[in-house]
């Protein structure tokens, strides 16, 4: 039982901080298909400020599990302003953008490390090792039976997730950047009208987005793989898409749509683990979340009110 | 902020804009005094709007200046003419859907105050304060807390204004403010148009509503073809010179009617329920008939069902319950096609996403009912040399004079070409029933005049003729018969002759029920 929490809640927590980023730039109307890549991208940074640090050492200080969220974030934001350049500078198709950035990412961040590794450190190799991921637990809450358990031994990141949670919903939702952001997901010329300048607005949105994902991307790393290589690409942005779409691109379903789909697949695995499933099958015991995806967007999909100007250019001075 | 003791607020000397070579704006001279109520007479594509929007930084003008209290300006943004003083509240509203009333008006200019003088946030209560201090003052009754698409189309206007009145604009400009909303609602707003005079603030009233013009302005200004043609001094001057001025010849107001010849019974409809979540309006238990040779008009405010039960009718909306019959025909569950083929014609309200493809060429949009027939088809092979044919024989026979004939862009075309495009395509169908929804919604006196006309022509044939539409004058000028529907139910049905403006604008505001 507390297996299927804990790994339930390492997953959950980076997947909704992306699908959060997914919603900041959906709702000022820039589409965001490329969350996969800016999550791998922001790991990859990560995984880059620890290699640059501490040499090609396998073993890291621990201190460096801090500074490579830094890594990741600015890695991320840096990454996503090219998906903002490409759709509000040059006006390009946003999905077609996003799409385009997430195959980049991929070959990128293979490319980056091998000659990283190469031209720093003379070695052959396809990945970066990360320092051990640092654990923490809440000695008053951990006793508390049930909820204990997701403050026994957590992954160091998680209240910092919690905290950039509520902190993401009091920005959209309770100032005056969030409404303008919100507005120009809506009605971009109305804000235009007010003064407000959308295609900024629009740029900085985005990049948050990035910075968001880019650190979720690294907690995955940390949590599914403790290194950094080309397997961090599992799909995980396109499935925090699917989260921040069937919680209506709003802040607090889709944390609910994200815990479904983590909690589906830990409790997938421990079932998988425990009746000894053959390794052959795992995958598709694996499968179960992104199936389950498919099921909500059936019937969750009629009640979806996307923003109303998502993926549309704005043009100045259009009459 | 505009100074407060100059006569003249704005001026205009010598302005003129062109689009790609065609002169839109010709050398405009203009001024509007301080405090009083001017308004902007033209027909649509006279160029009174795109004036208007230089003022609000939509545009500039290639030659000429513009001056406010004296002082020649550039204006290139909205919010340089909020810094002038000049608000604007345009045809299409621009305001956030998913916000409330209270975050719409404060967009941009939120009053952001810090927590600990650290974290920002937004102090609405100030601000609230403030907007329900207009709202009372201007008597505009908005909830603040109300989500804008769940407020009606006169609440979304008003809004607006309330949005100009929180940045303390001294010149307000409304473009077409009553095009859209009925009687009552109108007259609510300009007696908000008054007060807001009483308050010394000026205002620019554009509108090809010469009633309106009549009531509140002081002085008017006529432009046609994008030129100034007079400005009048509105109480000295006729209804009647003033639309003549707009259109550059002398108009026939009243239309040639036959008396009536009413024949059988085309279109019956019978206790018809329909649930259009679409447009959230719904029909509760209809039940009408419309005989050959009457105009039927159904009419009512914007929302009240009078679309949903033309789309109904015509096949768009499925019916729950009750029944449609065209002549001897129950055509209740029939495609839309087969009501087309069973001799029914259709002019639907929204023109530009109902009634025509504006991606395709004009040939293509005049046979889109009958293109799978001959002479238009082949077996599986579309004619388009037929398709060609036909357009151009269509342009002359309507007198449609277009840019490039037959190879204009659809889109291209003004809404006035649009329509009348739309409705000869209905009328070359040779039905039985035609309905026309909302015919001559935005279009301006010229072409209302002579939609009327086409109306009243369809029904002399011996057509029966559906009309449903928002104006009063409109199903006076042309009905027979006139269906009042407030709600999604018809509140009141009678010959048209016997019932008053007072009465039916009653009806439609659902006073009685």
């Amino acid at each position: 039982m507390s297996s299927v929490v804990f790994n339930g809640t390492s997953f959950v927590l980076p997947l909704i901080i992306i699908a959060i980023g997914g919603i900041y730039s959906e709702r000022s109307g820039v589409n965001n298909l490329a969350l996969e890549g800016f999550a791998g991208f922001g790991a990859f940074s990560g995984g880059l400020v620890v290699v640059l640090l501490s040499g090609a050492s396998a073993n890291p200080p621990a201190w460096m599990f801090w500074l490579s969220f830094v890594g990741a974030a600015l890695g991320g934001a840096l990454f996503s302003l090219l998906h903002a350049l490409l759709c509000l500078r040059f006006k390009a198709n946003h999905i077609l953008s996003g799409v385009a950035l997430n195959v980049i990412a991929l070959a990128l961040v293979g490319l980056l490390i091998e000659q990283v590794n190469l031209d720093l450190y003379h070695t052959f190799s396809n990945f970066f090792q990360l320092p051990e991921a640092a654990r923490l637990t809440l000695p008053n809450l951990s006793s508390v039976p049930l909820v204990g358990m997701l403050f026994a031994n957590a992954y160091a990141y998680a209240p910092v997730i919690t905290l950039l949670v509520l902190l993401a919903w009091y920005v959209l939702n309770h100032t005056s950047f969030g409404l303008r952001l919100r507005a120009c997901g809506d009605n971009p010329e109305a804000v235009a009208a007010t003064g407000v300048d959308v295609v900024r607005v629009r740029y900085q949105a985005v990049a948050i987005s990035g910075a968001l994902a880019g650190f979720g991307g690294l907690c995955f790393a940390y949590s599914q793989h403790g290194r950094i290589s080309t397997t961090i690409f599992m799909g995980f942005g396109y499935l925090a898409i699917a989260g921040m779409v069937l919680g209506n691109w709003r802040i607090l379903p889709t944390i609910g749509a994200c815990a479904v789909f983590g909690f589906a697949r830990s409790v997938v695995q421990h079932l998988a683990l425990r009746y000894g499933i053959e390794y052959s099958m795992l995958d598709l015991a694996m499968a179960v979340p992104y199936a389950l995806v498919l099921l909500l967007i059936v019937y969750g999909y009629r009640s979806s009110t996307p923003p109303k100007a998502l993926g549309k250019h704005y043009e100045k001075n259009r009459l | 902020m505009v100074a407060q003791d100059c006569p003249n607020i704005i001026e205009f000397r010598h302005v003129s804009k062109s689009f790609s070579d065609v002169a839109v704006l010709k050398d405009i001279n203009l001024t509007v005094r301080r405090g009083e109520i001017f308004a902007l007479l033209g027909e649509n594509g006279s160029g009174k709007s795109l004036l208007m929007n230089m003022v609000f930084g939509g545009c500039q003008p290639d030659s000429g200046e513009i001056l406010i209290c004296g002082e020649p300006v550039q204006i290139s943004s909205s919010a340089e003419a909020f810094a002038h003083g000049i608000g604007m509240v345009s045809q299409h509203y621009s305001l956030i859907s998913n916000a409330t009333v209270l975050e719409n008006v404060i967009l941009g200019h939120e009053p952001t105050r810090r927590l600990m003088r650290l974290i920002p946030y937004l102090d609405t209560s100030k601000a609230a304060r403030k907007v329900q201090e207009l709202c009372n003052r201007y008597g505009l009754n908005l909830s603040l807390y109300d989500r804008i698409d769940y407020l009606s189309e006169a609440s979304q206007q008003r809004v607006e204004i309330l949005k100009m009145l929180y940045r303390d604009s001294e010149l307000i400009i409304l473009d077409e403010p009553t095009a859209m909303l009925a009687p009552q609602e109108a007259e609510r707003l300009l007696a908000i148009v008054r007060k807001l005079q009483d308050d010394g603030r000026t205002v620019i009233l554009i509108s090809h509503r010469l009633e309106d013009v009549k009531q509140v302005a002081d002085r008017c200004a006529v432009l046609r073809q994008g030129r100034l043609t007079g400005v009048f001094k509105v109480f000295a001057t006729s209804t009647r010179r003033l639309a003549e001025r707009m259109v550059g010849h002398a108009l026939d107001f009243e239309l040639e009617r036959q008396p009536a010849v009413f024949g059988d019974v085309v279109l019956s409809v019978r206790n018809l329920c329909v649930e259009y979540s679409e447009n959230k309006s719904t029909l509760h238990d209809i039940s009408f008939d419309v005989r050959a040779g009457e105009v039927f008009a159904v009419i009512g405010v914007a929302g009240s069902g009078e679309s949903a039960l033309a789309d109904a009718i015509a096949g768009l909306a499925p019916a729950d319950s009750g029944s449609i019959r065209l002549m001897d025909r129950d055509i209740t569950q029939d495609s839309v096609r087969a009501r087309s083929l069973a001799g029914m014609a259709y002019i639907p309200d929204d023109r530009r996403n109902k009634g025509l493809f504006v991606g395709l060429p004009i040939s293509d949009n005049l046979v889109t009912k009958s293109y799978f027939q001959p002479p238009y088809s082949k077996g599986a092979f579309l004619q388009r040399g037929e398709f060609r044919r036909y357009a151009v024989q269509f342009l002359k026979r309507y007198g449609l004079q277009l840019a490039k004939g037959i190879y204009t862009p659809t889109y291209q075309m003004s809404d006035s070409e649009q329509q009348m495009l739309i409705i000869g395509r209905e009328t070359d169908l040779d039905a039985r029933l035609i309905i026309f929804s909302k015919p001559t919604q935005g279009l301006d006196i010229g072409t209302t005049l002579e939609i009327r006309r086409r109306v009243v022509a369809e029904r002399d044939q011996g057509k029966a003729v559906l009309l449903t539409t928002n104006e009063l004058d409109g199903a006076l000028a042309c009905a027979d018969t006139i269906a009042i529907i407030h709600d999604g139910a018809f509140v009141k049905v009678g010959p048209a002759n016997e019932m008053s403006r007072q009465e039916l604008g009653e009806y439609m505001m659902g006073v009685h029920r």
